[in-house]
């Protein structure tokens, strides 16, 4: 159950940069903007991917000895992030929307607006497998049944696997 | 020597089949339960339940057995948003869901430390098992089929734990969920098998009185492994469940 939101959320993520590389103006209709950027802004940034270090850091901890890199890209961010809203869309777990930000043309940050969480009952029937009831005979060593009383019991099964007159 | 042996405790038929075990020893078990039924029954007068739900004795004054049951009552009824209740309104206070799993678990346990390494204890459809009954052998734990009383429909293979089953089979009975006071509907029957009897017994109660939500409650419950029917007689099964093919 604890996978099914990241799940949906990075393979709705993934679909984002898509709807976000299609050519044409047509497009950018399709999608909610929250915090876009004016354009002209955007044509004024360099290009992020040579210069910027990550934010979301894979460099190793070093115990705040690099705080530099870890400044730089904020002030950049500040100009060049921009923050779109996908889609509701209704995955078999419930609906799910999800915001992401990007830097230039990477995603920096993944934030699900809407989220199944409301609906644990939908959310866990992965965790188990679903089959038809059957009815079987079979050899056993005892009976497991709701709670039998004393007067029950004598034409149960238990009984007879306990021999009782 | 082998043992098997049936006494009526609790209002429930309690059979134990030791494969390597004394008379001794299966009196001694016997005789645990009959001294819980005493300490616990709320239909006893005298029971320390019933002391305490007159109001004959403080919370400091309790048993810590007692205190134990009523410990595992809390858990659950707040596990379950009240579905589950050892204190239904306008009733006395009954743990009798809690007792009965418990009280048996540990009377198994007394089988086991008095040195029987093979047994079943099976009360009112709740069961125990230790060991192997034949060597390479798992116990094989029928499921009552929830329609047919003489089907089955699911046998478990265990060699070391408990499962436990809350149905309804008859129309007419009904389970009240705590939290509305209505008959449960949904669920036709809840097994759960854990390692513990107290775990198993009131962790099936309880998922039956959540109703259909009780499916994937239980699922979630540590430690155990759970087998659903609904009321479309749709089966929801846990992956690791010990399915033994026959």
């Amino acid at each position: 159950m604890k996978w099914a939101i990241p799940v949906a959320v990075l393979s709705v993520a993934g679909l984002v940069p898509v709807w976000l590389y299609s050519p044409g103006a047509a497009h950018e209709g399709e999608i909610n903007e929250v915090a876009a950027p004016p354009a002209q802004e955007q044509q004024t940034v360099p290009p992020a991917t040579t210069t910027a270090p990550k934010t979301t850091g894979s460099a190793p901890k070093t115990g705040g000895s690099t705080p530099q890199t870890q400044q730089a890209p904020q002030t950049q961010q500040q100009q060049q992030n921009r923050t779109v809203a996908g889609p509701a869309v209704n995955t078999s777990e419930g609906t799910v929307q999800v915001q992401v930000t990007l830097q230039g043309k990477k995603i920096v940050d993944v934030k699900a607006l809407r989220a199944p969480n409301s609906d644990p009952t939908r959310m866990a029937l992965p965790l188990l497998k679903q089959s038809a009831l059957k009815a079987q005979s079979a050899d056993i060593d005892t009976v497991s049944g709701a709670t039998a009383t004393s007067e029950g019991y004598k034409q149960s099964l238990q009984a007879a696997l306990d021999g009782a007159k | 020597m082998a043992v098997r042996r049936v006494e009526h405790i609790m209002g429930l038929p309690i059979s134990v089949d030791l494969r390597d075990g004394d008379a001794a020893l299966a009196e001694r078990a016997f005789a645990w339960l009959r001294a819980a039924d005493a300490q616990f029954s709320p239909f006893k007068p005298d029971s320390e339940v019933s002391r305490l739900d007159r109001g004959e004795l403080t919370r400091d004054e309790l048993t810590p057995d007692l205190v134990e049951v009523l410990s595992l009552c809390d858990w659950y009824e707040q596990s379950t948003g009240g579905a589950f209740t050892a204190r239904v309104p306008g009733r006395g206070l009954d743990p009798c869901a809690v007792v009965k799993g418990w009280a048996v678990q540990r009377a198994a346990d007394m089988l086991r430390d008095g040195g029987c390494t093979s047994f079943c204890v099976n009360a009112g459809g709740d069961v125990v098992v230790s060991g192997e009954p034949e060597p390479g052998k798992p116990w094989r734990v029928g499921v009552r089929h929830p329609d047919l009383a003489d089907r089955l429909s699911v046998v478990l293979g265990v060699r070391d734990g408990a499962v436990a089953t809350s149905a309804l089979y008859e129309r007419g009975q009904h389970i009240l969920d705590g939290r509305t006071g209505k008959p449960v509907s949904g669920i036709l029957s809840v097994t759960v098998l854990s390692d513990d009897l107290a775990i198993a017994d009131t962790t099936a109660t309880a998922a039956f009185a959540l109703g259909r939500d009780g499916i994937e409650w239980a699922a979630e419950q540590e430690g155990c492994e759970v087998f659903i029917v609904d009321e479309d007689r749709q089966v929801y099964s846990s992956p690791g469940l010990p399915v033994h093919i026959c």
